[in-house]
C-alpha cells in the first residue's frame, strides 16, 4: 500500500505540465455538466420535483435533432418551400436544432400537465418514480425504433483544435466544440439569471417556488407556470444532448449517466442555485480529469459518485445552497 | 365472514404440489418470483414502512449475490452456508447506507445519495478483484444441503423450488410478525412524522439503522438465491433497470405491504415473460413496462394490496398481533 502511494506521488512531477490541458478539459465537460445541471436546477427551482428522468429527456434532446435534421434538408432541398428562402440566412442546422428545442418544450409541457401534476399532492415516492418510469418509457421507445445500430449525431461545422497557451513547452489545446459550448453554457447562464431575478416571469416562477399555496391565493395560475417552466427546463436539456450527442455518442442509454452527473453537479453547488449548478458542473470536469491522470484511470467514472457521498455527508447545502437536512 | 389469518398457510401448502404440475421452465419463472418477492419484502420495509426514499435496494441486492457467488467460487462453501453471509453483508451494506440518514439526509438527497451507492456498487463489482470483472462471476452449482460426505445438489429448478420456498415462507413470516410488533409501529410512526415520533420518545437513529439493516439481510438473502438461480452473475445484472424492477414490484403491489411485495413481484416477473411469447411485441418490453407503471401510479397510486383490502378486510396489513 505504501509502495503504491509512494509510485503514484512519484509520477506528479512529470504529470504537473499536463495541469493546463487537463484543467482546460475539464472545463469543457464541466460545462457539460453544468448545462445539465443547470436545466435540472431550473425545474427544481421552479416545481420543487426533482426530476429523475431528466437524463433520458436529454437523450430524447439528442435524438430529436438526429431526427429532425434530415426532415429540415429534406424540406429545404423543395424549391419551393418556405423554409428554402429562410435558409438562405439559417443555416438549416440551426433551424433543426430550434425546431428539436421546440418539440421538447412541447414535450416537457405535455408531461408536466398530464403526468405530474395530477400526483403532486401524492407521496414523494410516486413522484420520483413517475419521473424514472417516464424516462425508461422514453428510452424503449428510443431504443425500439433506433436502438438498432451505431448512429453518428449529424455536425454543425467540423471540429478543429486550437492551441490557447503554451507552457512549458507543452501547448494546450480546445477544440471549436469546446468554446462553443462553453459560450452556450456562459450565455444560458446569463440568461437564465436574468430570467430569474429581473423578469416578471422570474418573479412568478420565485413566488411559486417559496409557497405555491401563497402564489395560487394571490391569483398566479400555478399550473400553467408550472407547465411553461417544465418546457423551458427540458428545452434547455434538450441543448444539452445535443452538446452531449457531439461530445460522446447517441446512445438510449446515456440517461442514467447524466443523471447522476447533472445531480452531482446539483449537489456540489447546492440545490436550488444557478451558479452553484454551472460552477459544480466545471469541478466535477476538471475533478474528474485530474483525478484521472494523477491517481487512477478508474477514479473516472466514480469521481462524481464519491462527489455526491462526500458532499452530502459533510457538508449537506453544498456551496451555495440552503437547507437540506433534517435535525432532530 | 369472519377469517383467521392463519388461513393464510394455504398458499405454501398449495404451493407445494407445484413442481408437479410445471415444467422446468415455468419451475425457473416461480423461482424467481420467490426471489423478488424476498426483495419486494425488504425494500418494502425501508420505503414502505420507513418511508424513506432509499434506491439503495440494488445494491443490496448486488452484495448479497456476489458474496455468496465469491465465497463459493473462492472458497469452496456449498451454497446453502452462504446464504446467511450474504445476508450479513447486505445487513452491513444496509448499515452503511442508512449513515447518510441517520445523519439527517432525507427526501430526495438520499435517494439521489443511495442511487450513487449503487453505482459506485456496480463499479466496484468490476474493479475490485477477484469478481470476475465485467465478464461476471461464474458461480459454481449450489449445494442444497451437505453434511459430512452427504450432499444433495439443486440441480433441477424443482430442487430450487423447495430450497427457496422454505427459505421464503420463513422471511415472509418472520417479517409479518417484526411488523405486527412495535417496531413495525415505530417505523409507521417515523414514516408518518419524524419529529413527532422523536417528540414521543422513540428512538428513530435506532430504528433507522435496524430498518435499513434488516431490509439488507432480506434482500441479501434473495441476492444469494438469485446467485443460485442464474449461475452467472454479471455486473449489468445490478443497475438501474433492476432498480425500476425493484420499484415496479412494490408499486404494483402496493407500498408498505407484504401482500403487496408478494403481489407485485408475481405480475411483474410473470407479465414480461408472457409477453416476450408474442412475436409482434419483442423489443416493446421497455415502453411497455414503463407505461404500465405510469398507469399504476396514476390509477392505482396504492397498489393493488388496496384493492383487495376492499375486497375483504382479511387482506389489510395489520399493525397489531392478536
Amino acid at each position: 500500500m505504501i509502495e503504491y502511494i509512494q509510485s503514484t506521488l512519484s509520477t506528479w512531477p512529470h504529470l504537473l505540465p499536463m495541469l493546463p490541458q487537463l484543467i482546460v478539459s475539464g472545463i469543457a465537460i464541466g460545462m457539460l455538466y453544468a448545462l445539465i445541471a443547470l436545466s435540472m436546477t431550473i425545474l427544481y427551482r421552479a416545481t420543487t420535483v426533482v426530476n429523475f428522468g431528466h437524463g433520458d429527456l436529454v437523450m430524447l434532446g439528442a435524438y430529436a435533432l438526429f431526427i429532425l435534421l434530415p426532415m429540415v434538408t429534406f424540406n429545404v432541398a423543395l424549391e419551393s418551400s418556405a423554409l428554402h428562402t429562410l435558409t438562405s440566412f439559417v443555416p438549416p442546422y440551426l433551424i433543426a436544432l430550434l425546431l428539436a428545442l421546440a418539440v421538447l418544450f412541447a414535450i416537457g409541457y405535455i408531461l408536466h400537465r398530464v403526468f405530474i401534476w395530477p400526483i403532486l399532492k401524492g407521496p414523494h415516492l410516486s413522484l420520483a418514480l413517475m419521473a424514472i418510469a417516464i424516462g425508461y418509457a422514453l428510452r424503449g421507445v428510443i431504443r425500439k425504433e433506433y436502438g438498432k445500430e451505431i448512429l453518428q449525431m449529424p455536425r454543425p461545422f467540423e471540429d478543429q483544435a486550437y492551441e490557447i497557451f503554451n507552457f512549458s513547452n507543452m501547448g494546450t489545446y480546445m477544440t471549436l466544440d469546446e468554446i462553443t459550448f462553453c459560450g452556450v453554457v456562459i450565455v444560458m447562464l446569463i440568461v437564465s439569471y436574468i430570467v430569474f431575478s429581473k423578469t416578471r416571469f422570474g418573479q412568478i416562477v420565485q413566488a411559486m417556488f417559496q409557497t405555491q399555496r401563497g402564489s395560487s391565493l394571490v391569483g398566479i395560475n400555478v399550473m400553467y407556470y408550472n407547465n411553461l417552466i417544465w418546457g423551458v427546463g427540458c428545452s434547455l436539456g434538450a441543448l444539452g444532448g445535443v452538446m452531449l450527442g457531439l461530445t460522446l455518442v447517441l446512445d438510449p442509454d446515456v440517461g442514467v449517466w447524466t443523471l447522476l452527473r447533472g445531480f452531482a453537479a446539483m449537489t456540489l453547488g447546492g440545490f436550488g442555485s444557478l451558479y452553484g449548478a454551472v460552477i459544480g458542473g466545471l469541478i466535477i470536469g476538471i475533478l474528474e480529469k485530474v483525478l484521472g491522470v494523477f491517481i487512477s484511470t478508474a477514479l473516472v467514472e466514480i469521481t462524481c459518485y464519491l462527489v455526491i457521498i462526500l458532499v452530502l455527508l459533510i457538508r449537506p447545502k453544498g456551496l451555495f445552497g440552503q437547507h437540506a437536512t433534517l435535525k432532530i | 365472514m369472519k377469517l383467521n389469518r392463519s388461513i393464510f398457510w394455504i398458499f405454501p401448502l398449495l404451493l407445494l404440489a407445484l413442481p408437479l404440475v410445471l415444467n422446468q421452465y415455468l419451475q425457473y419463472v416461480v423461482n424467481l418470483i420467490l426471489v423478488y418477492i424476498l426483495v419486494g419484502v425488504g425494500f418494502n420495509i425501508v420505503v414502505g414502512n420507513l418511508g424513506q426514499l432509499a434506491f439503495s435496494n440494488v445494491a443490496f441486492f448486488g452484495i448479497g449475490a456476489y458474496a455468496s457467488g465469491m465465497l463459493s467460487y473462492h472458497l469452496g462453501w456449498p451454497w446453502w452456508i452462504t446464504v446467511i453471509p450474504a445476508g450479513l453483508f447486505g445487513a452491513l451494506a444496509g448499515c452503511a447506507a442508512s449513515i447518510p440518514a441517520l445523519r439527517g439526509v432525507r427526501l430526495f438527497y438520499l435517494a439521489i445519495m443511495t442511487l450513487a451507492f449503487g453505482e459506485l456498487m456496480r463499479w466496484a463489482y468490476i474493479r475490485v478483484p477477484g469478481t470476475g470483472g465485467s465478464m461476471g462471476l461464474a458461480v459454481p452449482e449450489p449445494v442444497g444441503f451437505s453434511f459430512g460426505d452427504f450432499s444433495w445438489a439443486m440441480t433441477t429448478e424443482y430442487d430450487k423450488f423447495y430450497v427457496f420456498l422454505f427459505i421464503v415462507v420463513v422471511v415472509v413470516i418472520a417479517a409479518s410478525r417484526l411488523l405486527e410488533s412495535r417496531f413495525g409501529r415505530a417505523f409507521l410512526a417515523i414514516k408518518n412524522d419524524e419529529q413527532a415520533a422523536a417528540a414521543m420518545g422513540i428512538p428513530t437513529g435506532k430504528y433507522f439503522l435496524l430498518a435499513f439493516a434488516l431490509s439488507g439481510f432480506i434482500v441479501g438473502i434473495g441476492g444469494a438465491m438469485y446467485a443460485a438461480l442464474g449461475l452467472h452473475l454479471s455486473p449489468e445484472d445490478f443497475d438501474l433497470i433492476q432498480v425500476i424492477l425493484h420499484f415496479a414490484i412494490i408499486m404494483v403491489g402496493g407500498i408498505g405491504s407484504l401482500i403487496g411485495s408478494i403481489l407485485g413481484s408475481t405480475l411483474i416477473v410473470a407479465v414480461p415473460e408472457m409477453i416476450r411469447h408474442f412475436e409482434w411485441l419483442v423489443g416493446s418490453e421497455e415502453w411497455i413496462f414503463g407505461v404500465s407503471i405510469i398507469a399504476v401510479i396514476l390509477f392505482l397510486p396504492r397498489g393493488l394490496s388496496s384493492l383487495l383490502a376492499k375486497f375483504h378486510p382479511i387482506f389489510k396489513d395489520r399493525y397489531y398481533r392478536n
